[in-house]
């Protein structure tokens, strides 16, 4: 498992972290530009893939060349979309705990039982919502439908664009597809999907605005700078847990650690 | 017979088409086929040698349009030709031997030309209650179709009908009709998909069969591939004003009078495949597109089913009854997730309300605390 840092950044111009409190290095660069890749390369693909089902702009004058801007843009953005899901891809795997496939499927009861935790505080059924220093278990399986989602995006894409470039490399990689499913219901399931990427969207900054309100733990500002505000008793709970106390920050290493450096 | 005695000159002469249109349409079929002009000698000098080889034009679930399409093709039709360059003994539509005698005729080619004649189907083939939807002279067209075309030199299968059924195996298919390739399997089939099939396309097949003595080369559905390797979108005289987005948006109206890209009401062109655009119809005049209509991709496999809405741009969803756009599904599951958004923020403002409360009265009731 990968260090995390332990500075807490005395000195440093962010806002300090509340008594007891620690400011904790959660999300790393790959995750938050793989991140803000996807957001807008959604947009962009949205609004291009939109006008491509539904052409919406009135094209004037004689250079005009909107469908074909249109189409360019989406299979530009198209491909940096895919790049986003292999960098993000790769980081389920050599990231630290909190970006590793594990959060994102509940492989463990405990898990599961948390997911039924946060489904109650959804569902209005419980008055606080329960505390996760990484993903929430139930956002974390929201996620993994969204990556399945972006994987569907791009292959029926590269499908779509394999038709009009006759490009062998391509064709060897999804050529079988068609066949299979005719390229009408491709382009169906594509177009379907962009909506599923909006009622994600909407309901993804709805739960962000949410927990960073409810938690007050720096959520909205830690997918720009990476660091959440963490209670100290959550993360020495997690430490034990976990058995790993490379996780503490050094103001908290002095008062749990003993002097070989194991937990007390 | 005495045709062959006096030679395809003299038989083209019979019918009126002089050396001069024979020559044009070698090089019709020399540029259909997508040789170089130079095979136009050699296409012409293969054709006055051929033996005529038996032809016979089986017709099955089926309009009649691929025949009709054929033998009113043009001027002089591409059909007066082909029907000079075979020994055509057995086709419903046109033979003048009817019921037992035709039926005989048949039966005759099949034991006296096994393995040198050549079989064209047009029309779908009944699989359902074994066969008994379309039965010739009291036999089967499955029945038929297996004896006939399993001694055949090559098999034609023209049309959509016969390549994957066509409009008579679109949903709900009743009568469990599949194209030639499916109900005889094992045999070599060559497929012109089409509604109807374009006759240049088989004409230059036919052609390409007697002057190479083989078949041209074929893609994944055993088609030609110079006839189906081609998007329509990338062939269409619409695409400046389909990349300018310039798009008709009503049928009769400005921009389908100027003749902009028909995209918007529905045209699959983008999801088509075919030579239609360059080969065209009545001898090369037009195509539908050029004449206003949208592509509905009659050439597309299983087109009826799959590229319809012939007026829309996407197929219907199903299980949501007729008719019902994937866009409509999209907006309205973007505004339920909206509308229960909506609703959980006003369920946490006073979520929030009521804790506070609640603690305030805990904290009140234990003062010491
Ligand atoms: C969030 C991701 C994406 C969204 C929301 C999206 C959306 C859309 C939409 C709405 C269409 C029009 C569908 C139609 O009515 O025909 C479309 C078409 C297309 N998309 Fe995407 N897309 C996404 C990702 C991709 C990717 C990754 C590629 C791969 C390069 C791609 C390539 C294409 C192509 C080539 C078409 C053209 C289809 C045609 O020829 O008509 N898309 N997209
Ligand atoms: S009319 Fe049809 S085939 Fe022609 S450019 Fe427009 S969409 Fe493509
Ligand atoms: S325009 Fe399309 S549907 Fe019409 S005949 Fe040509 S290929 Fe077939």
């Amino acid at each position: 498992m990968k260090k995390t840092k332990r500075e807490t950044g005395a000195g440093h111009t962010w806002k300090q972290p509340e008594p007891g409190h620690v400011r904790l290095y959660v999300w790393e660069w790959p995750v938050r530009f793989s991140h803000w890749l996807l957001v807008f390369t959604i947009i962009s693909l949205s609004i291009t893939g939109y006008y491509m089902h539904a052409p919406y702009v009135v094209a004037r004058g004689r250079e005009a060349y909107v469908m074909g801007t249109m189409r360019f843009v989406h299979v530009v953005s198209g491909f940096v979309f895919f790049a986003a899901l292999i960098i993000r891809g790769v980081w389920f795997f050599i990231g630290n705990r909190w970006s590793r496939w594990d959060q994102f499927v509940p492989t463990t009861k405990k898990r599961l039982e948390q997911l039924i935790a946060v489904g109650k505080y959804y569902g209005f059924m419980a008055w606080s919502p329960v505390r996760f220093i990484g993903h929430n278990p139930m956002a974390g399986a929201a996620y993994a439908v969204v990556y399945g989602m972006v994987f569907v995006e791009i292959v029926t894409g590269l499908v779509l664009f394999s038709e009009t470039v006759h490009n062998s490399t391509l064709t060897f990689f999804v050529g079988w597809i068609p066949p299979l499913i005719d390229v009408q219901w491709l382009r169906e399931i594509h177009f379907l999907f962009m909506f599923g990427f909006w009622m994600f969207f909407i309901h993804h900054i709805y739960t962000a605005i949410l927990v960073s309100v409810e938690e007050q733990n720096g959520l909205m500002d830690s997918i720009f700078s990476g660091y959440k505000f963490i209670p100290e008793a959550e993360l020495l709970e997690e430490a034990e847990a976990s058995h790993d106390p490379e996780l503490l920050p050094d103001s908290m290493v002095v008062d749990v650690m003993d002097e070989k450096g194991a937990l007390r | 017979m005495e045709i062959a005695k006096v030679g395809l000159r003299s038989a083209l002469e019979a019918r009126e088409i002089t050396r001069r249109q024979f020559i044009e349409f070698c090089s019709a079929m020399v540029a259909t086929l997508a040789l170089p002009s130079r095979y136009t000698t050699a296409v012409a000098e293969a054709l006055e040698k051929t033996k005529r080889p038996v032809l016979v034009w089986l017709e099955f679930q089926d309009c009649a349009g691929n025949s009709e399409s054929m033998l009113r093709s043009g001027d002089p039709p591409v059909g007066d030709f082909v029907l000079e360059l075979f020994s055509w003994e057995y086709h419903e539509l046109i033979m003048a031997g009817a019921g037992k005698k035709a039926e005989e005729t048949l039966q005759r080619i099949v034991r006296d030309h096994k393995g040198e004649y050549i079989v064209v189907v047009e029309g779908a083939i009944p699989t359902a209650d074994d066969g008994v939807y379309c039965t010739i002279g009291g036999r089967t067209a499955l029945d038929i179709a297996r004896e006939v075309c399993a001694h055949a030199a090559a098999n034609i299968a023209i049309g959509a009908c016969a390549w994957d059924g066509g409009v008579v195996s679109a949903g709900p298919n009743p009568t469990g009709a599949v194209g030639l390739q499916e109900a005889v399997p094992g045999i070599k089939v060559i497929n012109l998909g089409g509604c109807p099939h374009n006759p240049a396309n088989t004409a230059a097949v036919l052609v390409h069969y007697l002057t190479f003595n083989e078949m041209p080369e074929l893609d994944q559905y055993n088609r030609p591939l110079f006839a189906y390797g081609n998007l329509i979108h990338d062939q269409c005289e619409r695409r400046a004003h389909y990349d300018a987005g310039r798009f008709v948006e009503e049928w009769g109206d400005e921009a389908h009078r100027k003749g902009w890209c028909l995209y918007k009401v529905g045209c699959k062109g983008p999801e088509a495949t075919y030579n239609c655009p360059t080969v065209r119809w009545n001898s090369g005049t037009s195509w539908p597109v050029k004449a206003g209509h949208g592509c509905i991709a009659c050439a597309s496999h299983r087109f009826w089913d799959t590229r319809s809405p012939f007026y829309d741009r996407l197929p219907s969803v199903p299980g949501f009854g007729v008719d019902v756009k994937a866009e409509e599904i999209g907006w309205i599951g973007t505004g339920v997730v909206a509308g229960a958004m909506v609703a959980q923020v006003a369920g946490n403002v006073v979520r929030d309300v009521l804790r506070a409360r609640k603690d305030q009265d805990e904290t009140d009731q234990t003062p010491d605390a």
